[in-house]
């Protein structure tokens, strides 16, 4: 139960929800699912004065722009993505990302801007705060670190857990963000700041539009994994994901985008175990020397009972399998062997 | 046993068309008009003094109607275990300190939920911060801040010891030096909870003298006299209504303080008072299972025949008695009953430390205690060169074996649950392959193992009988009324099926008014595994006490002895003549004309262990424990990936002797419920703790099993025991001991696949992983 007074408002469009945002300032939160936003008002992590409810608004349906990039939506829900055959036939990885969240109720329910804008997570924070860490913590506007004592003010030590960033990030995408006056567009990678305090760029008076994920390049292929301990209904312990690209020779590796997400503030993309690949052959050797270097460059963060030093085993391999897996699929062909399973 | 139509089939549940449909109550359901919400104060420090409580400012916030603190109470304790040696020794709320953090101070009353919070956030409390101790071994050290005074009886000179249970029989020096092998190791378990899924809801209502009570509850009798002792009122004043109970593992059974809070806010507002738990709360504030650090030495001979054995049992018991004091007497229990230990010495502390209070958990301690026996017993196995069967052969009990403190095992059928686990799953064929194989290809590892364990079958405790009475209709139906709560075991169908069989009626043809403490008999609760057993026995009584009254009115109007007589379709019918016959509508009509207005109500009573006088001494063992004893052996076959160290599940067999099956679908669900816990506690649940403080109180990173984690759960049984219509049913246990012989049987197969001896759970892959490359080490070295 919501124990607080708040206000509820349903614009009919987008435009007319910007301009109340604008309006409002940091004092509004945008519903969509709900499925973050709500349990985070409960537990009084988030005390939004008004809720602006986009749940006037439908969702355009998945298209291609111009340009031949896929266009999703903020408000799809995530089940449709997940069964869409637009982004299944697209971008595989994108669809898998978005299968492995949560269950089928959170899905039927959460959007794609939810997830991508959902506030970071740590045990301490995720709590009632009614008798236990009453005292609120820097990420509640207070004035103390649970998990790190130490801690500056505003360095809030958190994880930020979308399963889907990292896939998005690993196929180049880019993220559409809606304001008043104006909308601006940058690569997703962009969009999140590595820190806990404000994990996203988003300012108060935007929100997310729309994801565009561009062609695959020729010859490419896609590895993803979500490590969890009981398969669903669950945030990751661990998400790699990665896209590769091989030469025309089919040999050598072309390209190589490989993002970590959920063991730190944001997702990380892993540049220098992406660029060892290139150029190279994508030898066993040199996939498990790729997966090492992209664990040792990644900030690693323990998070909900889990010690850094097996976050790192964890990802270490799950990055081995994912990018032996992306190298086999880019042998066989763009896009594919890529279908859920 | 071919002419039982009820009993020994799988009939459908009496509940289950209510349940699924959305029908059935449950106290959440119960709506009074004018309803208040209560709400606790907690405490936010693990061990500090009060100095002051001020609830003045919550009080004069409109819409509060009333708040309470241990002021306003009757200073009456209450606890787990009430007896001499261990009295009750809890207050409803906090007095001068609080000992955990989540400790009830204060609770309020308002109109609704919001102003209660309100109020809650008003109440002024000033604490003294005291140190707090988590670990049982620092907290029992001599010097170390007192949580608790020591138990009196404790001569030792360990500081919040809460109780101490020791017994010993032969001679164990000797007997480790006589054995050919000896080991000692030592193994740890976790924070685990129960994982009920409706929390804890009370509604009471106090109305002309009476109070009225909904609770979630695992016995409502017991809740009662608990209840009424606190609020010194007499119990024809308390009143628990039947509702339904959404899953308890042992998380329901004592008194709560929501309970009185919730009783005596009605009782100064003459409003009803609804407090309903949150999840957050149960994790943090409420009571779980009980971790214990098991010592373990062993002396085996030569055949791995057990000499001697040393048990010394710390439990991590939480800043109250609880039942932390019952856990330790009961790991002896679980110690003894399987094998054969001719030179014993036992020790169990129950160690104070600033957690929340502990309840049972499923299983109470037998978990924990197979896990270390039966690892220990593959240890030596290997180190001897036995397979884990014979090994397990050479000690396991035979039939009719006496039991060290006097009861018998009598028909146990352990080595036929032995015989046939091994032989269905192969395992002596299976067992060790995977670690022979020289370079298996992939990172996938299967591996085997197996546990056994034994369970008692009800045990005396309040209020140790149950009684039962069936109310015959003047159309022939019939009302069961008995005190037995339906916590989703099938209580309620299982009763159904012996009153039919014994009466022989329709299921359809009988109504259960249930666990209403004032208008139903007496009962055991749903809690000390012996309620098929009690209270089936006691149905059973019942039944046949109106079947002999019916009978006996029926030979006086068909002229023809009882012994002629036989029943079926609601009607008396005579052998000899079948034409001579008479419907239970007649016959009853007859009883009521001529036996004064009898209209036929049997009665029947069940006690366990009638001749002893009251349970066990839980300080030394001493008395008869149970009647029955189960038995099962249970064998496990896991997958590890050895790059990542994650373990799974993938087939669990049970074998078990559970005494007569009286529902062999019920049973049969029972097996499949505990495979599934027990890997969850094997592998996925821990509560973790930093302080005393909870840091997942969710079910979201509390991670319970899925449908999808499931394993393939496969059983079978060996009735070991006879049934006559007319004889009391030797049904055993089935409803907890099966989650421990399987954790035993887990860890013994992540062994088996990958060389990993587990000395503590959960299962993590961060502990098979750091297993795994402690081998390559020392291999490479």
């Amino acid at each position: 139960m919501i124990l607080y007074d708040f206000e509820h408002e349903r614009p009919g469009s987008l435009q007319d929800v910007a301009a109340r945002l604008a309006e409002l300032g940091p004092t509004a939160g945008i519903l969509a699912g709900g499925t973050d936003l709500l349990p985070n008002m409960r537990l009084k992590i988030r005390t939004p004065a008004t809720l602006v409810s986009l749940g006037a608004i439908a969702a355009q349906p998945p298209g291609t722009d111009t340009d031949g990039w896929l266009r999703i939506d903020a408000l799809t829900r995530l089940s449709e993505i997940e069964n869409s055959d637009t982004v299944r036939a697209a971008c595989p990885m994108f669809a898998r990302s978005a299968h492995v969240v949560g269950s089928n109720q959170i899905r039927q329910a959460g959007t794609l801007g939810g997830n991508l804008c959902q506030e970071i997570r740590c045990l301490y924070l995720n709590q009632e705060h009614d008798f236990q860490f009453v005292a609120p913590c820097y990420k509640r506007g207070g004035d103390c670190c649970y998990p790190y004592p130490k801690n500056e003010k505003d360095f809030c030590a958190s994880v930020f857990m979308s399963d889907i960033a990292p896939a998005l990030i690993a196929l180049g995408s880019d993220i559409e963000l809606v304001g008043a006056n104006a909308s601006r567009r940058m690569a997703v990678e962009d969009f999140y700041t590595g820190v806990g305090m404000t994990p996203t760029v988003l300012r108060a008076d935007e929100l997310v539009g729309a994801v565009m994920v561009p062609p695959p390049p020729p010859n490419s292929g896609w590895g993803y994994h979500k490590s969890t301990i009981r398969g669903g209904l669950e945030f990751a312990m661990v998400v790699v994901a990665a896209r590769v690209a091989l030469g025309e020779d089919g040999e050598t590796c072309a390209d190589a985008r490989i993002v970590i997400g959920a063991v730190s503030e944001g997702p990380s993309r892993a540049r220098g175990a992406e660029s060892a690949l290139v150029g190279a052959a994508p030898t066993p050797e040199a996939i498990a020397a790729a997966a090492s270097a992209a664990v040792a460059e990644c900030r690693f963060l323990p998070h909900h009972n889990f010690s850094v030093e097996y976050l790192k085993q964890n990802a270490e391999v799950y990055l081995r399998r994912i990018l032996s897996e992306a190298f086999g699929r880019a042998k066989t062909g763009p896009g594919k062997g890529g279908q859920d399973q | 046993m071919s002419n039982l139509s009820f009993v020994g089939k799988s009939r459908k549940r009496k509940d289950g068309p209510d349940k699924v449909t959305g029908k059935a109550v449950y106290s959440q359901d119960v709506k009074l008009p004018g309803t208040l919400t209560g709400r606790i104060l907690r405490s936010p420090h693990a061990h500090a003094r009060i100095l002051r409580i001020d609830t003045s400012r919550a009080k004069a916030l409109p819409g509060v109607k009333c708040v309470i603190t241990v002021d306003d109470t009757k200073g009456i304790k209450h606890g787990f275990v009430e007896t001499p040696r261990y009295p009750p020794d809890q207050e409803v709320f906090a007095r001068d300190k609080v000992v955990h953090i989540g400790q009830e101070i204060a609770a309020v009353a308002a109109i609704n939920d919001m102003v209660a919070a309100e109020a809650v956030g008003l109440i002024e409390v000033e604490y003294e911060i005291l140190p707090a101790l988590f670990r049982p071994l620092a907290s029992m050290k001599p010097g170390a801040v007192e949580i608790q005074p020591t138990h009196p009886k404790v001569d030792e000179p360990y500081t919040n010891i809460a109780g101490k249970t020791e017994t010993e029989w032969g001679d164990v020096e000797q007997g480790f030096a006589e054995a050919h092998l000896v080991r000692t190791d030592r193994f740890e378990s976790h924070l685990r909870t129960h994982g009920y899924l409706e929390p804890h809801v009370t509604l009471a209502h106090w109305e002309n003298d009476k109070l009225n009570v909904w609770t979630s509850s695992m016995g409502t009798f017991v809740k009662r006299s608990k209840l009424a002792k606190v609020l010194d009122l007499p119990f024809s004043s308390v009143r628990i209504h039947k509702t339904y109970t959404g899953g308890t593992f042992g998380g329901k059974i004592d008194l709560y303080t929501h309970e009185y809070a919730a009783s005596r806010l009605s009782m100064l507002t003459n409003r009803p008072v609804r407090i309903v738990a949150s999840r957050e709360e149960i994790f943090s504030a409420y009571r779980h299972g009980q971790p214990l650090t098991v010592e373990l030495k062993t002396g085996v001979d030569r055949n791995g025949v057990l000499v001697a054995q040393q048990i010394k049992i710390i439990n991590n018991a939480g800043a109250h008695r609880g039942s932390g004091v019952v856990v330790i007497f009961l790991c002896w229990g679980f110690t003894m009953a399987p094998y054969r230990i001719p030179n014993f010495k036992y020790e169990g502390y129950s160690v104070y430390t600033n957690y929340t209070t502990r309840a049972p958990q499923r299983g109470h301690g037998c978990p924990q205690v197979r896990f270390a026996i039966e690892s220990q017993m593959d240890m030596i196995a290997e180190e001897l060169g036995i397979d884990p069967v014979t090994i397990r052969m050479n000690n396991a009990r035979d039939p009719e074996e006496d039991l060290p403190n006097s009861d018998n095992v009598h028909q146990a059928g352990l080595k036929d649950c032995l015989r046939l686990a091994a032989e269905k799953t192969d395992f002596l064929r299976n067992y060790g392959q995977t670690r022979k194989a020289a370079d298996l290809a992939g990172s996938k590892r299967r591996g085997w193992g197996i546990g056994l364990s034994s369970y008692f079958t009800g045990s005396l405790i309040y209020p140790n009988g149950s009684g039962v009475m069936v109310k015959m209709n003047d159309d022939g139906s019939a009302v069961v009324l008995t005190g037995a709560l339906d916590v989703g075991q099938g209580a309620e169908t299982v009763i159904s099926q012996i009153v039919a069989e014994e009466l022989s009626l329709e299921m359809e043809d009988i109504k259960l008014v249930t666990s209403d403490t004032d208008t139903t008999p007496q009962d055991i609760g749903a809690w000390i595994s012996g309620m098929t057993y009690v209270t089936g026995n006691a149905s059973r009584e019942a039944a046949g006490n109106a079947r002999e009254k019916l009978l006996e009115v029926a030979a006086e109007q068909m002229n023809t002895p009882k012994s002629d007589l036989r029943l079926q379709d609601k009607m008396v019918i005579s052998i000899s003549n079948p034409d001579n016959r008479l419907s239970y509508r007649q016959v009853i009509a007859a009883s009521v004309a001529t036996h004064r207005g009898d209209t036929i109500i049997g009665e029947g009573f069940w006690r366990t262990m009638r001749d002893e006088p009251m349970h066990p001494s839980l300080a030394t063992t001493k008395g008869r424990w149970s009647e029955n004893y189960a038995f099962s052996v249970q064998v496990a076959e896991v997958e590890v990936d050895i790059e990542t160290g994650e373990a799974r599940l993938i087939k669990a067999l049970t074998v078990h002797d559970c005494g007569f099956p009286v529902n062999p679908g019920l049973v049969k669900g029972q097996v499949d419920g505990q495979v599934s816990m027990a890997l969850g506690h094997a592998f996925m649940e821990e509560v973790v703790t930093r302080n005393g403080s909870t840091l997942n109180t969710n079910w979201l990173d509390y991670r319970m099993p899925t449908i999808h984690n499931m394993a393939i759960s496969e059983d079978a049984d060996v009735i070991t025991e006879q049934y006559k219509v007319g004889q009391p049913y030797r049904t055993k246990e089935v409803g907890e001991g099966l989650v421990s012989a399987i954790l035993a049987a887990m860890a013994n197969a992540v062994y088996d696949a990958t060389g990993v001896r587990l000395h503590s759970t959960p299962f993590t892959p961060a502990k098979i992983l750091s297993g795994l490359q402690k081998l390559e080490q020392k291999k490479a070295g």
